[in-house]
């Protein structure tokens, strides 16, 4: 395999047909607009379809029409888009059907500005449309990392039944790094399955629908779901661990950007001694609850865990989760497209110890 | 001699048959079905019903069936429904155009290939009804939902039968989009005036001075604007497309409105254009007035404002050289 230098939006929908994802929908918005004009040319290369839409409401609605029909397909957008799209994806978790969708995360709130951000972790993790639906979020720290995890965002929306949202910030869509690619051309597309709609014709009919009007069988299919995130979260968790944390007098939780901006901190603090280590989770839905507090059980005693985001403060809540009263927390975040530097991180964790 | 068999489980005493019939050969009877309805009876003698299948193609349930005077079936139940009873009320018409649609995508036979996308209204439970592949989709945003099966497998058939709060109101850009972006898709919008399923509110289609639990004194226009003529809306743009109105109120217009449908189908199967039929339809319910007066509504108050007919057809295609007149 060789490297190519290629911008994170262009490689995230270079990705997707890698994925086997030949059918795109979406709209405009800075700053993932490279997805769609990346794909515009690109899908008909290989008997694509492309539709640019008249806005994230319809995009997210034509992903429901597309994968009620079982083939791979996928949505691009960033923070506000995303929002709009809360109705559509309640539809589709409770459809369980499988699709990929991709937030290049900018800074809010309202139509806040154009610049990276990570405020959109609770709307991400917390399942943002109506009802008790749970999305799989995977969060890349490079463009490498976006490219592996579009592949396996698929895989797991097809297996599981679920829509994945691959959550990066601004700085991973836009910057431009080498990437390799782990499969040449075109993937599979999505295999046979009972549930698709293609056509009555030799079979029975099939119905993809979300009302119940039985509080019963309401209740049932809430509980089948649950069971179904149970599952997830049992197997699919993700995350990292940089540095020696066992015996570490400061744990840092990072994700994204933000956590690669804490390697380099790290890196600058391990020389002059200090004893410091990164957790990073990848599956920021499901959280790598078991991992984290494994990590955080071998600090040395009463050392603090440092929650870096660019945010005001949104996974620090599962960090506290993680931590259940275990362990003394911190914060330091930006917001509104303005990133702690590895520097203000380092003077952060010194302050701290 | 002609006969009608008359199903009277499925019966919701609705009356649109007695009024339906030539010969006036139709009347209630004096018994109430196991749901409670006063159902119908024929009356006549035998010789007389020529088995003109008019009252049959005015009963929204299914409930007629007819045979001619050689003993020919002359109506018969459609493949392209379930059996299943709908939930309409009494003389809501649209179980009419359920069936239409049914009958048409069956003597296309195109059942087999369709994909229905059902909307958020009255019609909710279409899935349950139509008797092939089904979508139900959020409130308006059915056209979306289409445009992504469509595209998806462009050789099914795909259609969303939508009222109007759905489509002219909620989906409005949707449909806008849809229609302008040429979708190789057929929408069968239902006009009744009126928000139906939750209980009678004002709707982009509501008549001027027509009372409604938000338009209690009657529909201002000066504070709420005119009702939106969707046909219109739609053949105001450029793309190419069919666009019908007809109406599902008595007999004779259901079988116009079945060959717009037919029409609008054919144009989709043969990979064409856009294709759209609007429904004048009735809600008795939340009109507040008996189904036949219902129908009479549609008429009288209805039809001036959002006249009948083909609204906007695609260009014929020149005729090969060398091909007949």
């Amino acid at each position: 395999m060789t490297k190519v230098l290629m911008k994170g939006n262009e490689a995230l929908g270079e990705a997707a047909i890698r994925a086997g994802c030949v059918h795109f929908f979406g709209y405009p918005i800075t700053p993932q607009t490279e997805v769609p004009e990346y794909l515009v040319k690109r899908l008909p290369e290989v008997g694509g379809v492309f539709v640019q839409a008249e806005s994230e409401i319809a995009s997210i609605n034509m992903i429901y029409g597309a994968a009620g029909t079982g083939v791979k397909c996928l949505t691009s957008s960033s923070s506000p888009g995303i929002s709009l799209m809360a109705e559509g994806l309640s539809y589709i978790a409770a459809c369980e059907l499988p699709c990929v969708l991709i937030n290049i995360m900018r800074a809010g709130p309202g139509l806040g500005g154009i610049l990276p951000a990570q405020s959109d972790y609770h709307q991400a993790t917390r399942g943002h449309g109506h009802g008790d639906y749970q999305l799989i979020v995977l969060a890349p720290a490079s463009v490498q990392e976006a490219v592996d995890l579009m592949m396996l965002a698929f895989d797991l929306s097809e297996r599981y039944r679920n829509p994945v949202m691959v959550c990066a910030d601004g700085m991973i869509g836009q910057m431009m790094e080498p990437v390799e690619f782990p499969t040449e051309g075109a993937g599979e597309p999505m295999a046979e399955n009972e549930w698709a709609l293609t056509g009555c014709e030799g079979r029975e009919r099939r119905i993809v629908n979300s009302l119940y009007l039985s509080p019963e069988d309401l209740n049932e299919h809430n509980k089948k779901l649950k069971a179904k995130y149970d599952l997830i979260a049992e197997k699919e968790t993700r995350h990292e661990v940089y540095g020696e944390h066992e015996g570490a007098d400061i744990l840092v939780v990072a994700f994204g950007t933000m956590a690669r901006i804490v390697k380099s901190a790290i890196d600058d603090l391990q020389s002059e001694g200090v004893k410091v280590a990164l957790f990073r989770p990848i599956t920021l839905k499901p959280w790598p609850y078991k991992a984290g507090r494994a990590t955080m059980d071998a600090l040395a005693p009463d050392a603090p865990v440092l929650t870096v985001e660019m945010s005001m403060g949104q996974m620090i809540d599962d960090v506290r989760l993680c931590a259940d009263g275990s362990r003394r927390h911190e914060f330091l975040g930006e917001a509104g497209g303005v990133v702690p530097s590895p520097e203000e991180v380092a003077a952060k964790i010194k302050s701290l110890l | 001699m002609g006969y009608i068999r008359i199903e009277r489980a499925v019966c919701k005493g609705c009356g649109r048959c007695i009024v339906a019939c030539p010969k006036d050969l139709i009347e209630f009877s004096d018994e109430l079905n196991e749901r409670g309805y006063q159902v119908v009876t024929y009356k006549g003698s035998p010789e007389e019903c020529g088995g003109c299948t008019l009252c049959a193609v005015a009963c929204p349930d299914l409930g007629i069936e007819t045979w001619n005077n050689r003993g020919k079936q002359t109506f018969e139940t459609t493949t392209g429904l379930t059996e299943k009873m709908t939930h309409y009320c009494p003389g809501c018409t649209h179980g009419v155009v359920h069936r239409v649609v049914g009958e048409v995508l069956s003597e296309l036979g195109l059942v087999g290939r369709t994909i229905g996308v059902a909307p958020v209204g009255c019609s909710v439970l279409a899935y349950e009804y139509f008797n092939f592949d089904m979508f139900e989709a959020a409130h308006g945003r059915a056209p979306a939902v289409a445009t992504g099966a469509k595209r998806a497998r462009p050789n099914t058939i795909v259609f969303t039968y939508q009222g109007d709060g759905d489509l002219a109101s909620i989906g409005g850009n949707e449909i806008l989009h849809a229609a302008n972006r040429g979708e190789k898709i057929t929408v069968i919008f239902i006009n009744n005036a009126i928000y139906g399923m939750t209980g009678g509110q004002m709707a982009p289609t509501t008549m001027p001075g027509q009372k409604t639990s938000t338009s209690p004194f009657g529909r201002d226009t000066e504070d709420t604007g005119m009702p939106i003529k969707v046909c219109e809306l739609l053949a105001a743009l450029q793309t190419p497309a069919y666009i019908a109105r007809g109406s599902a109120h008595d007999s004779k217009h259901t079988v116009r409105l079945k060959k717009m449908i037919k029409t609008a189908f054919q144009h989709q199967a043969e990979g064409r254009c856009f294709s759209f039929v609007e429904v004048l339809s009735t809600c008795p319910t939340n009109w507040g007035v008996s189904p036949n007066e219902a129908s009479d509504w549609v008429a009288d108050a209805m039809m001036d404002y959002f006249p009948l007919g083909i609204i906007k057809e695609p260009a014929k295609e020149p005729k090969p050289a060398g091909a007949k007149a």
